[in-house]
């Protein structure tokens, strides 16, 4: 049981959405609203989920017009957390750097879409390529307060 | 008498209530409330079930590490007749040893407390031999465990007993198994492992115990390091004390937020005077918890502004200028009082009335 | 009153628009044109828009409210976002928008108030 850099879990529940119509973004935000309530995550950690949730679907929505958003349910030792995926095949990130950089501006996003989302969970993990998709995983923690 | 129904339903992917009442089992044995002499809690008992996450699976990963199998629990079932003779005899040894020691001798003060963890011992005993380690089951161990550790036994002395019951459980074997030294030998290989089986969950419960407390005082902690006291009607102060780090600037901020909601303050006074080092990342937080209270309608008012860090944040051009801010306190307050429109006059030397 | 799934009431000189649903992009930008739309028919002086029952405000939302309130200024109305929730602020505030340039207010009664200042002292910001 070696200490890796990422925290080691299990997924103890999923589920997918797919994404090919606006409604879908709602959708999404509502599920991952409803876990994380049901798992006990705090006001504010309800709030930065499905914020999260809602800014990367629509992401998909708006540049892909066709994904999917997986939601797991993770534990970790004591340590319970939800876990969400959007992967599409849409045209992908040119410059990654400045995308997360918080200065990227497009169609409908405002700007701060990677960024902000970002520093609203723990871990944040993104594959890109051009012309191929992309695919974002985040990741955040219930308190253990 | 405890009387609660609480079931732990540990789901697949559910998250059990976190702290629940966990009632008396009435199916295997025969325990009644207490576990030894009055010094049971009625009431609320952490649900060790949940903290250590013990649901089928793990139930299932730790009896394939202590190599139980079904030819074990066959065989712990056919040594029930075994169970039944000899228990009393096999408690009394275990208690011969506990009421020996000083130390284990205190946890047991009158006859009537003896009388009944014996009663309860012989039930623990016969259980090892039911051949059906289910669930209930684990949670029936853990019960056991977490009693021990409520009445304040030490591992060491749970541990001890413990062994001296395998010295004794091996000794009546040989003599049950007439010589025959291989029959004996496979029957303590299945009890010994049922019994480490039963001292891991007994010393999880500890951990467990000591886990709850741990939380409880983090708990006590957080609350008592973001006092927001309210001043004046709708002027709220929180006075930060002690270093601010990530974790606890964002503790900070939603605490702000809520008692600003709560108390429909109009004015948030944030005193910084007891903060050590004022850095970007200390004065990032400030902003966004300024903004954040601005968002919501109200204002903050920065006080407690030493001369070192004043200079270090202009130097490091950080954008608080259009914050509100005192190097004082008794000037934010006062600052407070005028944007709700009131303010602090003297009373007037010669004459009567109040001012306030 | 438009026709959108957002009703938007008219209090004296004030319009008050209460959010209480999930909102789908279409049904925000739909509440942006009503808006405007009674603004323009009614001459109101001010708008309070109550968002205390929103949980989730994500960039989108943020950015249409908060121009809604800068093309309301436009046409010489004042609004006020009121009631938004302690979890909604802490997000806006972590991913970096802050909502320039809009008042808000801890309630109803308490954007009134400010409506009652902003219409009657002329633009001094």
């Amino acid at each position: 049981m070696a200490a890796a850099s990422e925290t080691k879990y299990t997924v103890t529940s999923t589920w997918e959405i797919r994404i090919d119509k606006e409604a879908d973004i709602v959708e999404v935000r509502q599920r991952v609203r409803e876990l994380a309530k049901e798992h006990r995550f705090d006001q504010f950690a309800v709030a930065a989920l499905t914020t999260a949730a809602s800014e990367l679907s629509r992401n998909v929505w708006v540049h892909a017009k066709k994904g999917t958003a997986r939601i797991d349910v993770l534990q970790s030792g004591r340590k319970v957390g939800i876990g969400l995926e959007f992967a599409d095949h849409g045209p992908g990130i040119a410059d990654l750097t400045l995308a997360l950089a918080g200065g990227y501006s497009t169609a409908k996003s405002l700007g701060l879409g990677l960024s902000g989302t970002r520093r609203l969970v723990d871990e944040f993990e993104i594959e890109t390529e051009v012309g191929r998709g992309t695919k974002i995983v985040i990741r955040k923690w219930k308190k253990d307060y | 008498m405890q009387d609660g129904r609480g079931t732990n339903q540990i789901r697949n992917g559910s998250e059990p209530v976190r702290q629940c009442y966990t009632p008396l089992p009435e199916f295997y044995y025969d325990y009644n409330s207490s576990t030894t002499g009055g010094a049971v809690m009625h009431g609320y008992q952490p649900d060790y079930m949940e903290i250590l996450k013990l649901d089928e699976d793990e139930r299932k990963k730790r009896l394939a590490f202590y190599e139980l199998t079904d030819e074990d629990f066959k065989r712990l079932a056919s040594l029930r007749p075994f169970a039944d003779r000899w228990t009393h005899e096999i408690t009394e040894g275990l208690y011969e040893l506990l009421m020996g020691q000083p130390e284990s001798r205190a946890f047991f003060p009158d006859e009537a407390t003896l009388a009944r963890v014996k009663r309860m011992q012989n039930s623990y005993f016969l259980g090892l031999f039911s051949g059906n380690y289910d669930i209930n089951y684990v949670r029936d161990r853990l019960r056991v465990g977490a009693a021990h550790e409520r009445i304040g036994m030490p591992p060491k002395l749970y541990l001890g007993a413990y062994r001296r019951y395998l010295a004794l459980i091996h000794m009546r074997l040989l003599d049950h198994f007439k010589g025959n030294e291989s029959e004996a030998s496979n029957a303590l290989s299945s009890i010994r492992k049922i019994i480490f089986f039963d001292m891991a969950l007994a010393i999880d419960t500890y951990i467990a115990a000591y886990l709850e407390t741990v939380t409880r005082h983090q708990a006590a902690i957080r609350e008592l390091s973001t006092p927001v006291i309210k001043v004046h009607d709708r002027i709220l102060l929180l006075p930060i004390v002690g270093t601010v780090d990530t974790a606890r600037a964002h503790q900070i901020m939603e605490t702000v937020l809520l008692q600003v909601v709560e108390q429909q303050a109009k004015v948030m006074i944030l005193d910084i005077a007891g903060v050590p080092v004022v850095d970007t990342k200390v004065a990032d937080h400030i902003l966004k918890t300024t903004a954040a209270v601005q968002l919501l309608g109200s204002q903050t008012i920065l006080t407690g502004i030493s001369a070192s860090v004043a200079r270090t944040v202009v130097q490091l051009g950080v954008e608080i200028t259009r914050m509100h801010t005192r190097s004082k306190l008794s000037e934010g307050i006062e600052l407070a009082l005028s944007i709700v429109g009131k303010k602090i006059t003297s009373k007037s030397v010669r004459g009567g009335g109040e001012e306030f | 009153m438009a026709g959108g799934p957002i009703p938007i009431l008219k209090i004296g000189p004030t319009l008050l628009a209460t959010i209480q649903i999930d909102l789908h992009d279409t049904v925000v930008d739909a509440f942006q044109n009503d808006v405007l739309e009674e603004i323009e028919r009614t001459s109101a002086k001010g708008l309070i828009i109550d968002i205390s029952a929103l949980e989730t405000v994500d960039s989108y939302v943020a950015r249409t409210l908060a121009n809604t309130g800068k093309m309301a200024k436009l046409m010489g109305t004042n609004t006020v976002i009121v009631g938004m929730r302690p979890a909604v602020a802490a997000t806006l505030v972590r991913m970096g928008y802050f909502m320039e340039g809009i008042d808000t207010a801890l309630s109803l009664e308490e954007g009134l108030e400010l409506q009652k200042i902003r219409t009657t002292v002329p633009d001094t910001e």
